[in-house]
């Protein structure tokens, strides 16, 4: 999914500060829509917060609409850690 | 890891933002009873606005916005009256809602009076504070939790420090910072400076839970050599929504409270009830003391474990950038918060009471809290007011001595028991 940066500069840190591509990144990866009702997360009072395990993102989403709560997880690799077998 | 749009909705508590229309759904400490032995007034900022908060003859409370609607003069130095305040330029009196209700220099005839209306709010003393409710009507019942209203001797730290009060919230949902900053780094300390750090603190977590409950989130723990039949996990401690944490362990009861001054200020406040089940000289008031965060030369005084936790919110920034943090798994208690957050916006905009309303007349609200904390059963009362903000009170020597003989008597029972 293509996005882009918000056309104002000062909604994200400027572009030499340390982080500002995990900053960019968060904004134009982060679920849009809830995966139970397909509310707008932004337009109906929801929240997604990043949190990083591994090489994973880790979205954890509440949608303001239907009240869904849950991770969201972004993969750059499908990798499956094999148990004892 | 937010955007810059989450991260100021989480943050500005001002009139007319998200978080501040939330907020102020709730009562707030704002002062104690003992500021107002010597004046009737005092200013007070909550929530960026300031306020008026002044002592009727009788010894109600008033509470009105600071900036008089005549020429924006400060009511804090204005007669006080049974029935309102006067401001103190022109005599432009506002009864306990903030009615005008008289402008002596104004024909009495006209009804310029009757268009003039300040804000106001609710005040009541608690637990020898003052509360205040600066919301909509009908405002809601002041929760009485127990800390406030339970017998025993009082003991409050306060300090106002420069940051955000969420950074502060975020704290208490994350468990991990107790065996990193109050364990490994307090032990560095010590072995820094020459002397030994508390070891209940230094231990490592096995698992950590967090329950959404009535009052706010529940949190649980399970540390190396315990159970989940311990009182870290079986009961646990509450993050008390919006603006509290709850502890305690070894007959000392805590709540950790945070007023939102502003976007980049919070009154910060250990308020302590001690008992440990002895027949105790209690005072009218509680005892009230400044604590100190700083040293001599600006340096963070890092020797005690509020000490530690006010280094790391200050130095998040006065508004920690959540646009520039990595969260881990660890972190899930501190998005489980924002969420509740969320939730609880929504709901005020839908016209909802939030999590924490209560509208009912009550006598005392019990909270949930670990007795034998960290598994340091008796060795923990002292522990913690040697290194925590109860070392700068002023009858430190005296809860020390209280603990002490307790602890002195369980353990001669329990010989006495044995020998038998």
């Amino acid at each position: 999914m293509t996005g882009h940066l918000p056309q104002d500069p000062h909604l994200l840190p400027a572009p030499a500060e340390w982080f500002a591509p995990d900053a960019e990144r968060h904004y134009l990866d982060r679920p849009r829509f809830c995966p139970m009702c397909a509310a707008s997360i932004g337009e109906h009072g929801g929240i997604t917060t990043e949190y990083w395990t591994g090489d994973t993102r880790n979205f954890m989403t509440w949608c303001g609409e239907c009240g869904w709560f849950g991770e969201v997880v972004r993969f750059d690799r499908v990798t499956i850690t094999e148990e004892d077998h | 890891m937010l955007t810059v749009e989450q991260n100021n909705e989480l943050t500005q508590v001002g009139p007319g933002t998200p978080m501040g229309e939330l907020l102020r759904r709730y009562w707030y400490p704002i002062a104690f009873e003992q500021d107002f032995d010597k004046v009737p007034s005092r200013s007070v900022r909550l929530l960026s606005e300031d306020w008026t908060l002044y002592k009727t003859p009788s010894g109600r409370y008033g509470i009105i916005q600071e900036r008089c609607a005549h020429r924006r003069a400060s009511m804090t130095y204005g007669v006080v009256h049974e029935d309102g305040i006067r401001c103190g330029y022109h005599g432009w009196k506002y009864d306990v809602d903030g009615q005008c209700v008289e402008q002596p220099a104004e024909a009495e005839n006209q009804n310029f009076k009757d268009r003039v209306q300040m804000k106001g709010g609710k005040a009541q003393t608690m637990g020898g504070m003052v509360w205040v409710y600066v919301g909509p009507d009908p405002a809601p019942e002041l929760p009485r939790f127990d800390v406030f209203v339970k017998d025993g001797i009082r003991d409050v730290g306060y300090t106002t420090i420069p940051c955000n009060w969420l950074q502060i919230m975020e704290n208490s949902v994350d468990p991990h910072h107790v065996e990193w900053l109050h364990g490994y780094y307090f032990n560095f300390v010590g072995e820094t400076n020459g002397f030994e750090a508390p070891k209940a603190f230094q231990k490592k977590h096995i698992r950590t839970g967090f329950d959404e409950m009535e009052w706010g989130i529940l949190k649980r723990r399970v540390l190396e050599g315990s159970t989940e039949d311990g009182d870290d996990w079986k009961i646990g401690h509450p993050l008390v929504f919006p603006f509290y944490m709850r502890v305690g362990g070894a007959y000392i009861d805590q709540m950790q409270i945070r007023v939102p001054i502003d976007d980049t200020h919070t009154w910060k406040l250990f308020y302590s009830t001690h008992n440990p089940g002895e027949t105790l000289d209690v005072q009218d008031r509680p005892v009230v003391y400044e604590y100190l965060w700083k040293d001599e030369e600006g340096r963070f005084i890092t020797d005690y474990i509020e000490g530690q936790d006010i280094m790391a919110w200050v130095s998040q920034g006065p508004i920690t950038d959540r646009t520039q943090e990595h969260l881990g798994r660890s972190d899930a208690g501190v998005a489980l918060l924002r969420k509740m957050f969320k939730e609880n916006m929504r709901k005020v905009a839908e016209g909802e009471d939030p999590i924490g309303t209560i509208r009912e007349k009550h006598e005392i609200i019990n909270l949930p809290c670990e007795k034998d904390k960290f598994g340091a059963e008796r060795t923990f009362a002292a522990a913690w007011i040697h290194g925590g903000s109860m070392r700068y009170s002023p009858i430190k020597e005296q809860l020390l001595e209280l603990h002490e003989r307790y602890w002195a008597g369980v353990e001669a029972a329990e010989k006495a028991g044995a020998g038998a």
